[in-house]
């Protein structure tokens, strides 16, 4: 069809202010993400041990049932504070959780950047907080995914498995753990995204620092505490850190003998340097000087 | 009156991109040129809420430019100079996204991004990936997602850049279209004088971050001097000094005529006398269509 075929018309709808500007950005960039093959495996893959957790906590009120499973094995499967930990803070969960980063969350800022993008979002009625939080919303889904649903839903089972509120009666503060833990690993993991994908304006590089700083920093936390007996070292490592304040939001002991409000400076010092870092990147036009 | 600005001052670190300007800007399509560095970008930014201007006032579509930054975005269409876009989309997808984030529905914004898919000529390929187009289609893209939500201005940054001839004349149909029938309008910042004669009624010329020429077209074309054509008989080089130190900018063209600027307020019998003085024959004198580019030239002082 040739130029003006069709002519133009006038819309004749109204331009509406959106409460939330920031959602068509979510919805595309959840959209975008899931039309990737790779991703599907890997969000496929991620949800593994949340269902095998699930396994556990119908087996462990059902114990009766299953102790020919057992063979012996007197240390009962318990379901308490320590169950939620060691899913949320799993070396696993945790290592899903930087794939999906890594092919879902390198692009977001980066691949805007590149195909000089930035310039189309702010011609819109969107401030710079609306494309931030657009951006990170993205990762909020996916990460959330794997961690505040999966985790309520063991509370729900758990309580629905048991048929009594006793659970519930025992730890009444551990939804808010659920939830608070969640909330503070994908704010973490959405920093830390967001502030690699505006570094560069190559997807690849990007997957690759996210990948990198995070294995290597664990890597190098491995090498040190082997090495000296340490564990002062585990400030160094992401995955460490994370645990450490894990346990503090579980009112279990850290594995670390480090003050875990020291690896929740360490994790917000690395948020605080990643919004600004990100308000300085993040503009509708490059400015030379 | 859609933009109205009034002693806007805009610098990068030291240097000056923008000093002083002042202008009314009529409803039409409005071309604003000069040459690099001139600070058409900066003022189409600037109009656009990209960069708060350091000093000066300015109203687009009524708006503040410095307190209603999202209201003149709701309501203003832009089409960046650079090639934009979102790796894995479509046009559609892409077309309505933009739709969506100025304020329409998304159902909406879905339909109307077809519609204008079909208008700029992309509603063949409108299924594509964008990684796909070339580059005509990618200006025409931009075209769709700066008209989709059905702006009342639209900011137009080198519009047939990257573009082969046939290709920038179907632009420039499509802008014209859209300025002269549809009740948009445009502002359309370009290098290329001859799109910009093509299209506007108005021009701004902007040169060194200031004002150096603004008004209607004809107007301008009609105020600032008249060009006459001139061929000789004689020494002419004494003539051409004579009509110079009068105020006449004077250029030889390669079949020896004299293209001759006379300023609006010269006798035009003087160029007969200083001939006469200078004992040459005037064996042609004609009066000629100044083109934009005379315009431009006058405006930012050079040949």
């Amino acid at each position: 069809m040739t130029i003006r075929e069709k002519g133009y018309a006038h819309w004749d709808g109204q331009l509406r202010e959106r409460r939330f500007p920031w959602t068509p950005i979510t919805s595309l960039g959840i959209r975008l993400a899931y039309k990737k093959k790779y991703f599907r495996f890997i969000s496929f893959g991620s949800l593994v041990p949340a269902v095998v957790f699930l396994v556990g906590i119908y087996i462990s009120e059902r114990i009766e049932d299953f102790q020919y499973m057992l063979r012996g094995n007197k240390q009962p499967l318990e379901v308490n504070p320590a169950y939620f930990k060691t899913y949320l803070c799993s070396d696993f969960l945790l290592f899903m959780m930087v794939m999906i980063l890594v092919v879902s969350g390198a692009g977001l800022i980066s691949d805007d950047l590149k195909h000089n993008s930035l310039q189309l979002y702010f011609a819109r009625p969107l401030r710079k907080k609306d494309y931030l939080l657009g951006k990170a919303n993205v990762i909020v889904f996916f990460l959330l995914l794997l961690t505040l649903i999966p985790g309520l839903l063991f509370i729900i089972f758990k309580l629905l498995f048991a048929g009594n509120f006793q659970f519930l009666a025992s730890y009444p503060w551990l939804p808010l753990s659920v939830i608070g833990y969640s909330l503070f690993v994908t704010a973490f993991f959405c920093a830390y995204t967001l502030l690699f994908s505006s570094l560069s304006k190559n997807r690849r590089y990007v997957s690759i620092l996210i990948f990198t700083v995070y294995l290597f920093s664990d890597i190098l936390f491995g090498f040190f505490y082997e090495n000296y007996k340490n564990p002062a070292f585990a400030l160094i490592s992401l995955k460490a850190n994370l645990q450490q304040v894990g346990s503090w939001f579980f009112r279990l002991k850290p594995a670390y003998a480090v003050p875990w409000h020291w690896s929740l400076l360490i994790l917000l010092a690395f948020g605080i340097a990643a919004a600004l870092v990100l308000v300085k990147k993040v503009r509708g036009v490059e400015v030379v000087k | 009156m859609i933009a109205e600005i009034s002693d806007l001052h805009f610098s990068y670190g030291h240097i000056k991109a923008l000093d002083g300007i002042s202008l009314s800007l009529a409803e039409g399509a409005i071309g604003l040129l000069g040459p690099n560095g001139a600070g058409k970008s900066t003022l189409l930014r600037i109009l656009l809420g990209f960069l708060v201007p350091q000093r000066g006032r300015g109203r687009v579509l009524g708006f503040d430019i410095r307190l209603e930054q999202p209201r003149i975005r709701r309501h203003v269409g832009y089409m960046p100079e650079d090639d934009c876009l979102i790796p894995g989309m479509d046009a559609v997808t892409f077309t309505a996204h933009f739709g969506e984030l100025s304020g329409m529905p998304r159902q909406e914004a879905m339909k109307r991004a077809h519609d204008v898919l079909f208008y700029v000529g992309l509603g063949e390929s409108r299924y594509r990936l964008l990684e796909t187009y070339s580059a005509g289609m990618k200006q025409r893209l931009k075209l769709a997602q700066a008209i989709v939500h059905d702006p009342r201005l639209l900011f137009l940054d080198e519009p047939t850049s990257n573009l082969d001839p046939h290709g920038r004349k179907e632009i420039l149909e499509l802008i014209q279209d859209i300025s002269s029938k549809k009740d948009i309008q445009v502002l359309i910042s370009s290098h290329i004088l001859s799109d910009i004669e093509s299209v506007c009624s108005e021009v701004v010329i902007l040169n060194k971050g200031r004002l150096a020429a603004h008004g209607k077209l004809s107007e301008l074309r009609e105020l600032s001097y008249r060009l006459y054509e001139i061929r000789i008989k004689g020494e002419g080089e004494g003539f051409v000094s004579r009509i110079r130190a009068l105020g006449c900018r004077v250029e030889e063209t390669e079949d020896k005529f004299l293209r001759v600027y006379v300023p609006a307020e010269m006798d035009i019998r003087e160029i007969f006398r200083a001939a006469e003085e200078e004992k040459c024959q005037v064996r042609h004198f004609v009066r000629s269509q100044t083109s934009l580019e005379d315009l431009f030239a006058r405006a930012v002082g050079v040949d």
